[in-house]
């Protein structure tokens, strides 16, 4: 059943660009990157390794390392812009509104604390000064939290409560035996479940917005069925807006509502899920779907969009794509394409849309 | 329990390495002709070449080197280490030894705290401001006391501390010993350990003076080794930092004071906290530059004393205890990473 | 190999290298580092080769001294011939400018900073006209330590002061340096060669007989350094020869069992599989595959343990295993001065403190190499 989303943005990015400074140079990572977010949708962001989404997400998230240098742009989220934010008040946001889900569980779950350590502290920090106030949280059936009527509340007593949230959280994302699990350490978990303690720890915070980065990637592909099932299950026990990063087509066919697709930097179409199936329009996103092997059909050329990703330290002007474009024109070189609608809700970047096509 | 076998297994191999280490020991300080006449230490000038000749035989001096090692390794089994060269006649080399160690312990114990206190805060820095004047500051004090010889900076501490002090009128803390001439024995001897005796005997003014004593060479040895320490902290900190845990632990919200004691922390202090273990376990082998240097009545100084002296049997079993020592502290160090990284198991 | 992919590969180490020499270079205190190394280095080259032994203050009849050597030094020009030789045939080997003239500088470091054999001690039948008035004197009016005896005879100026033989101590200090230097580039370098040798050795045929070396190197880690080099110092005897040779012992075991781990942790990456499925012989691809990659903690260890090495010999001199009392090493010059502790303070403090500034250009050279080779913090 799909989830009527609002047309309130929750999150609008706009003309955003970030460069990294390496050894080799300036790196310009993100070219101008112009994203909507709506409000309780599960929007999915593609491209390849490299085109920058992961940079996106962590710009959003304010966790961008040293080197890195945000040229301009706005990143509006609930009306706030988050880059005029300073770190304290980034770090409140992100306690209490953004929450994040990383790729490789074993990598990002800190190997000496055990499970409990880090799903309790990921709960305290969002919820740990309204216990401390009285706050209580709903109980199955009672939709609101409640307040106790003693008001502040002693150390042990939160402690408990964030104990039972946290086996709470465990349940909710179908691990068996929470128990058990809280007293474990990562290592002793396998990668399926280890990934599930992420999602417990993101959705114990309530976030406004969820942003999950590649979390299918290292995965199995049966375990990555079941996490995409368990994301689906809990969209509607949620109230957040969801990114789903990732290279792989065929997870935001399952999960989303809308696609954005991005190249080298560059956001280069957004469309409903459908929409971009049955019409893409960037030359891109055509190449990408024309590269997807079909198994039932008959045999055919595997084909691919030609050329290679574009060296980010020296990128090709403008519309980055244009050196591997079939329908490129000098147009492409001189002037960089906008994201426009060209139908209602479905956003291209390209010029045969909105130029006459010159002779080349 | 996997851990109790490897522990076991360890042990065996201890014992090999010890008996190895005991070859070689005997080698050196009865074998090699030219060095030591192992005689020298159960004898007096006064007595005569026959009485000489006497204990050669009941020793089994006379007899080939490897007919010698049994006799030696049979009599140290059953706590027989002989005795201590010719000054100290009549007195056995272990009863020599359990008189010094505890003023050793006491130098090591105050050596490891300072090290360890000075040392880990300025590597935590120093990897937190990385790069920056902090960092470049902590690396010249590190290296610099990583290239101090001991007896120089001992030397420069009393230099200044005792008589630089003492001339410009200023309290000045003790250059030499271990306790004031004239409280020794004001205290009954429970640990051996001065400070502790004093404490445990009640009498504060022995405990303090027992203090300051300790000040100035738990002093020279911290500073020469706390720059180790540093650095060793200062990488694997850098290390922990840029691992992907702290990404997800900063994603939290958490509090970036959080961050470092509760995520960052507990990793990166697994490799000095076996640093700090080893490290200990080096001291108690003595200091013996700095013990020299200070006149500390601990081990290290008479280990000097006896091999200037030819005391074979002395030497021998101090090389020994030490090796036992420090065999025993990889093995613990070994036992407790266990505890510290629960991805560790045996 | 083809004589292009030869290029190709030696381009690429060349690459590597100026990386990280600049890298190196962009940190100051390294900079420091290597100017005071070399100034020391330049020093040891004036006061060996061109200050003339008439030069120095003489008032004891010093004879000279020949102390024995475990360096090769023949005559320049057989030199010239053996160590070109060996240059070119690295060369050939490597194919990288840049190896061949770091091994040329090591030659040069070690043929020709190095004392040449011969020092000055007491005469002991030279003649008695000392002047002791000379004696743990102070006439350099910059401080004044104030302690008496301190007043040098009118006339005299010894910049540190004179020590208990009334010699000036600038220039023993001056002497003492090149001595140092050499005794520890020789004892780190033999210790490397040996320790990486037989360690690689170990490490790549694994089995008993790298047990065995491991059980050795265990045996050896056993004792503390210091100890084991005071009993062999006392076993072999006092003479420079003996004690360098106390301290190799105690000094290469560390070697053996950095280049085995580095070794071990190579061997297992898949390009060493990939050279084996290629038909390389194991003995090719140990020296010129393995060996070159692991290389680099051992360079660290190496430079730092100069430093280390200077000081355990000096620590061993001021113990009291000098050959002679006489003998202008900084250990031995500052074991004089414990004599006469608070009496003469500088003739503890000026050889200690050359000591410290000699370990801390080496160490923080080493502590540098350390921090751009660490393959985490590159790039």
């Amino acid at each position: 059943m799909e989830k009527q989303s609002t047309q309130q943005a929750l999150l609008q990015i706009e003309d955003l660009r970030v460069d990294f400074t390496t050894y080799a140079g300036k790196v310009k990572v993100l070219n101008g990157v112009d994203l909507t977010l709506h409000e309780g949708e599960i929007f999915g962001l593609v491209g390849e390794s490299g085109c920058g989404k992961s940079v996106t997400a962590l710009t959003i998230a304010g966790l961008l390392p040293e080197n890195s240098e945000i040229i301009s742009g706005k990143v509006l989220f609930e009306g706030d812009d988050l880059l005029k934010k300073s770190s304290n008040q980034m770090r409140e946001t992100r306690a209490m509104k953004v929450a994040m889900i990383f790729q490789d569980p074993m990598t990002f779950l800190n190997p000496v604390l055990t499970v409990g350590t880090q799903l309790t502290e990921s709960i305290d920090v969002r919820y740990g000064k309204s216990i401390g106030e009285g706050w209580r949280p709903p109980k199955s059936g009672d939709p609101l939290g409640s307040t106790t009527p003693s008001g502040r509340t002693g150390r042990r007593e939160k402690k408990r409560i964030l104990y039972e949230m946290a086996i709470d959280a465990l349940r909710r994302v179908r691990l068996p035996d929470p128990e058990r699990m809280m007293k474990s350490f990562p290592h002793e978990l396998s990668g399926g479940m280890r990934q599930r303690v992420m999602i417990a720890m993101a959705l114990a915070r309530n976030p406004d917005l969820l942003i999950a980065d590649e979390i299918t990637t290292a995965l199995d592909v049966t375990i990555q069925a079941q996490i995409l099932e368990l994301l689906r299950t809990l969209r509607g026990e949620l109230k957040s807006t969801i990114v789903v990063i990732t290279h792989d087509l065929g997870v935001v066919a399952e999960v989303c509502d809308r696609i954005g697709v991005m190249y080298a930097g560059d956001v280069v179409e957004v469309a409903t899920v459908d929409d971009l199936f049955a019409k893409p329009m960037h030359p891109y996103t055509q190449g990408l779907l024309h590269a997807i092997p079909i198994v039932t059909g008959g045999n055919e050329r595997l084909e691919s969009v030609r050329g290679t990703v574009p060296d980010l330290i020296h990128p090709p002007p403008a519309c980055r794509f244009n050196p591997r474009c079939p329908h490129a024109w000098d147009l492409c070189a001189k002037e960089k394409p906008k994201l426009l609608a060209q139908s209602p809700g479905h956003f291209v970047a390209c010029h045969l849309y909105t130029q006459e096509r010159k002779a080349s | 329990m996997r851990t109790i076998e490897y522990v076991i297994r360890r042990l065996i191999l201890m014992v090999f390495v010890l008996f190895g280490v005991s070859l070689v020991v005997f080698y050196l300080t009865h074998g090699v002709p030219s060095a030591w006449d192992p005689v020298t230490a159960f004898i007096n000038p006064k007595m005569s070449a026959a009485q000489i000749q006497a204990i050669r035989v009941q020793h089994g001096f006379n007899q080939p080197l490897y007919i010698q090692y049994f006799y030696w390794l049979r009599d140290a089994l059953q706590g027989n280490w002989g005795h201590t060269g010719n000054e100290a006649l009549g007195q056995p080399v272990t009863y020599i030894f359990s008189l010094r160690f505890p003023y050793t312990v006491e130098l090591a114990v105050a050596a490891t705290i300072l090290t360890v206190g000075i040392g880990i805060p300025l590597g935590i820095v120093s990897a937190l401001k990385n790069n920056k004047l902090p960092d470049h500051v902590s690396r010249i004090v590190a290296l610099t006391g990583y290239s101090t010889p001991a007896y120089w900076f001992g030397f420069v501490l009393q230099l200044v501390f005792f008589y630089y002090f003492a001339i410009w009128g200023l309290p000045n803390l003790p250059s030499h010993g271990a306790l004031a001439q004239t409280l020794d024995g004001a205290v009954p001897r429970t640990t051996g350990i001065p400070i502790l005796d004093g404490l445990l005997g009640g009498n504060l003014a022995y405990a303090w003076d027992a203090f300051l004593h300790v000040i100035l060479p738990a002093f020279t040895l911290a500073f020469i080794s706390l720059g180790y320490l540093a650095r060793i902290v200062r990488a694997s900190m850098l290390e922990v930092l840029r691992q992907d845990y702290i990404i997800l632990a900063r994603s939290k919200g958490l509090r970036e004071r959080v961050v470092i004691y509760r995520h960052a922390l507990r990793n990166a202090l697994i490799p000095a906290a076996t640093l700090t273990g080893l490290f200990l376990a080096g001291l108690l082998g003595g200091a013996i530059i700095t013990e020299f240097i200070f006149a500390w009545p601990g081990v290290g100084q008479l280990s000097l004393v006896a091999v200037f002296a030819g005391d074979a049997n002395f030497v021998a079993y101090y090389t020994l205890v030490i090796a036992l020592i420090i065999i025993v502290a990889n093995l613990v160090v070994d036992v407790l990473y266990v505890f510290l990284d629960p991805r560790i198991k045996y | 190999m083809t004589s292009a992919k030869r290029t190709r590969e030696s381009q690429a180490r060349t690459e590597e290298l100026k990386y990280t020499l600049h890298q190196l270079f962009r940190n100051p205190l390294v900079v420091f580092g290597l100017v005071l190394s070399v100034f020391f280095i330049v020093v040891s080259i004036y006061v060996t080769k061109i200050m003339q032994p008439t030069e120095f203050a003489n008032p004891l009849g010093f004879q000279p001294l020949s102390i024995g050597s475990l360096s090769v030094d023949p005559s320049i020009f057989l030199n010239i011939l053996i160590y070109g030789g060996l240059a070119y045939l690295l060369q050939r080997l490597y194919d990288n400018k840049w190896v061949t003239i770091g091994f040329l500088a090591v030659v040069f470091l070690i043929l020709y900073v190095p004392v040449p054999r011969q020092l000055w001690v007491v005469n002991p039948d030279g003649p008695s006209n000392i002047d002791f008035s000379q004696k743990l004197c102070w006439s350099n009016g910059l401080i004044n330590w104030g302690t008496p005896p301190s007043a040098c005879p009118p006339g005299s100026n010894y910049l540190l002061g004179s020590d208990d033989f009334g010699r000036d101590l600038f220039q023993m200090i001056l002497i003492a340096i090149p001595l140092d230097l050499s005794i520890a580039l020789e004892i780190v370098l033999i210790a490397t060669a040996f320790g990486v040798f037989l360690g690689a050795v170990a490490a790549y045929s694994g089995g008993k007989v790298d047990e065995i070396l491991l059980r050795i190197t265990d045996i050896f880690f056993a004792f503390p350094g210091l100890i084991l080099a005071l009993v062999l110092a006392a076993i072999l005897g006092r003479n420079i020869t003996t004690l360098t040779i106390a301290v190799l012992i105690v000094w290469w075991p560390t070697y053996v069992r950095l280049i085995r781990g580095q070794i071990l942790a190579e061997k297992s990456k898949n390009y060493v599989e990939a050279l084996r499925s290629l038909g390389l012989s194991s003995r090719r691809i140990l020296f010129f595959h393995v060996i070159p990659n692991s290389i680099y903690p051992v360079l660290v260890q190496s430079t730092l343990d100069i430093g280390g090495v200077i000081l355990t010999f000096s620590a061993l001199m001021f113990l009291g295993f000098s050959p002679s009392p006489v003998l202008p090493e900084l250990g031995n010059l500052a074991s004089s001065g414990a004599t006469y502790f608070f009496l003469a303070p500088w003739l503890i403090f000026f050889p200690g403190a050359t000591i410290v500034v000699i370990s801390l250009a080496f160490n923080l050279i080493g502590d540098g190499i350390r921090d751009v080779l660490d393959p985490r913090l590159r790039r």
